[in-house]
């Protein structure tokens, strides 16, 4: 419904701004139609695209792309987490000095690497493989380039930090348990404070979607993929409406295909916190 | 030692920031860079003085709607229900799509007038889209702790000597954590144009070349002129020049983000 709601409401508000007749909006409308019941020739103005091969496009390229983005967000973000609050604790309890000064060091780099733009990552990355840049790459230079590797990763740091202090946490790090200092897992000191931290992280994440899908966009354009970035600039330079609708069209829907598979986790996981969360 | 670590750090960040300074002094420039064009130079000082004037008038205008949507929103919490519900909606789609949208209606306006006209459309209209991607988390970085502080503080004190709920507000607006929060969104919404505006600038420089909107120069749209200078028998100094600049900015504002952070803590 939003990704119908949204591309009608985009597209009536361009439709409106460079005013084209009312015939326009009808021919456009049932282009979108066509589109919507999965027509082998959508458009009416321009034949030869079919509706399945740009949601192929979105489905084969674009959608995967953001998935392996997410997950690699959600690993850097979490790798991150846990070592930087062990080794706060480590410091607290033990008084380590030697790795907060390594994981100063860290910080340094990731802030560096966030203040790289992401198109010159892209391109220094892109003039090396060419259109046959793995996927893995482009998604791992789209989360720790540009910035949103590091905020999601100082996002959950700061909740967590916060956990540290509260006395459930200090209760549990007396049960002895392992501290989980490279990752969260179960049944250690870190995944206890997760524990705490997910439900405000993950709508963190799902906030974070149209940041993905936008970085995801802007490789598919430098790289040459035929995903839906490279779709909508076609669409702009040949002013092909239809094809602008269809391509505005998948790319909501897998926004919002991607928020929902996020928001699907924290009800599974937290369901007496998801109404309060979303 | 504490103040004087960042005494040092608001040193760094204002050598981050320099670019931006020498670019309104050209002449600082005269014996650097001898190397390279008269052309190239001049596209290189007038993308940054354009990106400074985009960030500043960004800023002004985003804080501006900012400060009063965020004060009206907990001033009227059903307003603020419908701004968050509008928000939430603007967020959801992807903000090189916004900025996109926003251009296509003007492109042509922006093709047919005299360079001067159509570059100040071309500002005006990538102010007025970045505002729009920009106002979700801004606005949410000013109601959560203005809310906090409303709610959970000092409104049951404040309120029991009689002071209206505006009243109350104007005086939270003043305190640490605020004046904390709004360090941290103008700082944020910097770091957000700058990169949306290099990367929409080089996307078009991608697609269009020249030709392409919007019309006012930006650094992005100079490092993608320039990207084949990364090929072979190229000169990469002419791609990695705007680059560090911006590399430079970029830190300024994610080490002041940082701080804040860690005030916030």
């Amino acid at each position: 419904m939003f990704a119908v709601l949204g591309t009608m409401g985009l597209v009536s508000l361009y439709f409106l701004s460079i005013g084209v007749p009312i015939e326009k909006y009808a021919d456009a409308g049932y282009s979108f139609f066509l589109l919507l019941t999965g027509s082998t020739d959508f458009s009416m103005a321009n034949p030869g695209y079919s509706a399945s091969a740009i949601i192929m496009s979105g489905a084969g390229i674009t959608l995967p792309l953001a998935l392996i983005s997410l997950v690699i967000l959600v690993l850097i973000a979490l790798s991150v987490a846990a070592i930087s609050t062990t080794t706060e604790y480590l410091e607290k309890k033990h008084g380590n000095k030697i790795i907060p000064k390594l994981l100063t060091f860290g910080k340094a780099v990731s802030i560096l690497l966030a203040a790289i733009p992401l198109f010159v990552g892209f391109w220094v990355f892109g003039e090396k493989y060419g259109n046959n840049a793995p996927f893995l790459l482009i998604a791992f230079i789209t989360i720790t380039l540009g910035g949103l590797g590091w905020d999601a990763s100082r996002f959950l740091l700061i909740d967590m930090q916060r956990q540290m202090g509260t006395t459930h946490t200090m209760v549990f790090s007396t049960l002895g348990l392992p501290l989980g200092r490279l990752f969260p897992l179960p049944g250690t000191f870190s995944g206890y404070l997760l524990s705490s931290s997910f439900p405000r992280f993950i709508p963190y994440l799902a906030g974070k979607v149209p940041a993905i899908i936008g970085g995801v966009t802007i490789a598919e354009i430098i790289f040459s993929f035929p995903g839906l970035g490279s779709t909508l600039l076609d669409a702009l330079l040949a002013r092909n409406t239809d094809l602008l609708i269809a391509s505005v069209f998948i790319l909501l829907c897998v926004n919002a295909v991607v928020t929902f598979i996020v928001k699907t986790v924290l009800f599974f996981l937290y369901p007496r916190l998801y109404e309060k969360a979303i | 030692m504490k103040k004087l670590f960042k005494y040092l750090q608001n040193f760094c960040i204002i050598i981050l920031v320099l670019p931006f300074l020498v670019v309104w002094v050209p002449s600082i420039l005269d014996g650097f860079l001898t190397g390279l064009s008269p052309a190239y130079r001049s596209s290189l000082v007038l993308s940054f003085q354009q990106l400074s004037i985009t960030l500043l008038a960004t800023l002004l205008f985003a804080a501006l709607i900012t400060l009063t949507l965020g004060y009206i929103s907990i001033l009227w919490s059903a307003i603020g229900k419908i701004i968050a519900a509008v928000l939430e909606a603007i967020e959801s789609v992807p903000a090189i799509l916004i900025v996109l949208f926003s251009y296509a209606p003007a492109a042509r306006y922006l093709a047919s007038h005299s360079e001067a006209s159509s570059s100040a459309v071309s500002l005006m209209i990538f102010i007025f889209a970045a505002t729009l991607t920009i106002l979700p988390e801004s606005i949410r970085g000013i109601t959560l702790p203005l809310g906090e502080l409303y709610y959970r503080k000092y409104s049951l004190s404040f309120r029991s000597y009689g002071f209206r709920r505006s009243k109350i507000l104007a005086v939270l607006m003043r305190t640490d954590v605020m004046r904390h929060a709004f360090k941290r969104i103008a700082a944020g919404i910097l770091l957000k144009i700058l990169v949306l505006d290099c990367s929409f600038g080089f996307i078009i420089q991608l697609g269009f070349g020249s030709y392409g909107t919007p019309a006012h120069a930006s650094p992005g749209a100079l490092i993608a002129a320039n990207r084949d200078a990364l090929f072979q028998g190229g000169y990469p100094l002419l791609f990695w020049l705007p680059v560090l600049p911006l590399v430079m900015i970029s830190i300024a504002f994610l080490i002041t983000l940082t701080n804040n952070k860690e005030n916030e803590k």
